[in-house]
């Protein structure tokens, strides 16, 4: 049994910082330690817990440094220490309003009034929601976007994951570890997991993989009972019992507080140059959020750094 | 080593000494003579915590006792119960471990000093609540999200006597958790009326109750 402690109290009563980052996940961690290195008195906003959504990940694989892999947790919580380390002040406030058209930023949460000379948005992103009949009514019924939270709920249980991309894959082999079968909907023709995830989920005899298949409905009377899935090349709907049912569907960004303020791209990320230099100055953005071709934690700090590095080159110029 | 890293235990150390400006006692139920490793883990928790400051303190009570256990209005086993002069039913059913360890520790310095962290409004409009309210807030572990929802509870009940908070491990107490059909959280009950899931904003939380007390 593990106990983890967030450490997040702060007696600090500063209401202005140089720099304010939005979101404490990788990407605003990773550049809270470049600016508390220059020396640029910075604050991290994160909502849920510091660290962000990898917090969530059972086991991280592919970060640089680790070859045994790490618990998403344990690095959130290096980050946090390292971040802290330097002298970024970090706190769990959620932000109600961004006011993003003068100097300075106007930032608005649920516990008090900040203003910053710059900011720096990693806010991430969140799991897309389907769209089919039964979703909105089944979830946190039985339909679940967290499967480290809610997988202990279907011991011996029969499944759905829906995306076998990474994600999906990832999430199905620790479900494995409580529900008795788990069937993955992909409507590709193929897995768009990474080979290695393939493998191990070819090797775990409780997972089995439809492709070119999609969730079409999801059933039940209170708690979800059953769904219905569709073969996508023959138009065929048959009908699984499942009493959950996990969506990795792909990612939404987190733009709620910026999309009337800044370019967006098609999906609604943010539009950033190489250096992560938003459509309004004095405001960056990296990580997940910013519209960028590949999404890992390993990316999202190379960004995180490339926004402090500019954050921090625009301070010293408006001095 | 013990159950708390060393450099959390550094860190407690400060917290507490910076906090805790009364006397704070852990009341720790179990059933004495059936102790599992369940709840002896939960009672070296608490022993680890109570040795980083002399204003905590542990008291061991049995679940047995109905005559106790019906005093502090309590009604599942194990449970941890937060206690200081200050108003306030801040109650842990099953170990607070995993991310819950940080309820924990907030309940402790919220009951060792004035710290409250809730709007104003929300304040004004939980003093108007004048009927009995029970929270149930239902968490795994692994749930980043739930300490959110349990910190609420908590600290809803020190604005108002007559809320009691208490968080509880759903997969420990399972039957409850299917009696109140939790399959995801954190998974919030006021007073066995009103159900909700997620770790939403004092504000709508406080709906929520006043939707209960109805």
């Amino acid at each position: 049994m593990q106990f983890s402690l967030s450490k997040k109290e702060s007696k600090n009563e500063k209401k202005h910082f140089s720099t304010a980052i939005i979101g404490g996940g990788p990407a605003g961690l990773t550049a809270a330690i470049y600016l508390g290195r220059s020396k640029v008195d910075t604050i991290v906003f994160e909502k849920i817990t510091p660290g962000g959504y990898i917090i969530n990940v059972e086991k991280i694989e592919n970060y640089p440094g680790f070859p045994e892999g790490i618990s998403g947790q344990e690095l959130g919580q290096l980050y946090t220490l390292h971040a802290e380390r330097f002298g970024a002040e970090i706190r769990t406030e959620e932000i109600t309003k961004l006011t993003l058209n003068e100097l300075p930023f106007r930032i608005k949460t649920s516990n008090g009034s900040y203003t910053s000379d710059s900011l720096i948005l990693a806010t991430g992103t969140s799991n897309r929601k389907i769209g089919v009949p039964g979703e909105k009514e089944f979830t946190n019924k039985g339909i679940s976007f967290c499967a480290t939270c809610d997988a202990p709920f279907f011991e011996g249980e029969d499944v759905v994951v829906v995306g076998a991309g990474n994600s999906g894959v990832q999430e199905s082999l620790f479900i494995s570890k409580f529900a008795k079968h788990i069937t993955i909907t992909e409507m590709l023709d193929h897995p768009t997991a990474e080979p290695i995830l393939i493998d191990r989920l070819n090797e775990n005899d409780k997972i089995e993989l439809l492709v070119s298949h999609s969730v079409v409905s999801f059933k039940g009377d209170k708690l979800l009972s059953n769904v219905d899935i569709k073969n996508i090349k023959n138009g065929e709907v048959k009908n699984l019992k499942v009493k959950g049912a996990f969506i990795y569907a792909g990612d939404v960004p987190n733009n709620d507080l910026i999309k009337d303020d800044l370019e967006l791209d098609n999906k609604g990320f943010i539009i950033t140059d190489e250096r992560m230099r938003t459509s309004r100055e004095g405001i960056f953005a990296a990580g997940n959020v910013r519209n960028t071709c590949f999404r890992q934690v390993a990316t999202a700090i190379g960004d995180g750094a490339i926004a402090a590095h500019e954050a921090y080159k625009f301070l010293e110029e408006n001095k | 080593m013990g159950l708390i890293s060393e450099g959390d235990r550094e860190y407690l150390r400060e917290e507490f000494e910076r906090n805790l400006k009364r006397n704070v006692v852990l009341l720790y139920f179990e059933e004495k003579g059936k102790e599992s490793e369940y709840s002896l883990q939960a009672k070296e928790l608490l022993e680890e915590l109570v040795a980083l400051n002399n204003n905590l303190s542990l008291t061991l009570k049995n679940c047995d006792d109905a005559e106790e256990m019906k005093s502090e209005e309590l009604y599942l086993c194990p449970s941890i119960k937060v206690k200081s002069e200050r108003n306030g039913f801040v109650n842990f059913y099953g170990i607070p471990a995993g991310h819950e360890f940080t309820s924990l520790v907030e309940a402790i310095n919220d009951m060792g000093s004035d710290n409250l962290s809730l709007p104003a409004d929300v304040i004004e409009g939980l003093k108007e609540i004048d009927s009995p309210v029970d929270i149930k807030v239902f968490i795994t572990h692994s749930c980043p999200y739930c300490p959110g929802a349990v910190r609420n509870a908590h600290q809803f009940s020190l604005v108002n006597e007559k809320i009691r908070g208490s968080m509880v491990d759903a997969n420990y107490f399972e039957e409850l958790s299917k009696e109140h059909q939790v399959s995801s959280v954190p998974h919030i009950v006021v007073n066995d009326k009103i159900n909700f899931t997620g770790n939403v904003p004092p504000g709508m939380f406080l709906d929520k109750i006043k939707e209960a007390l109805k």
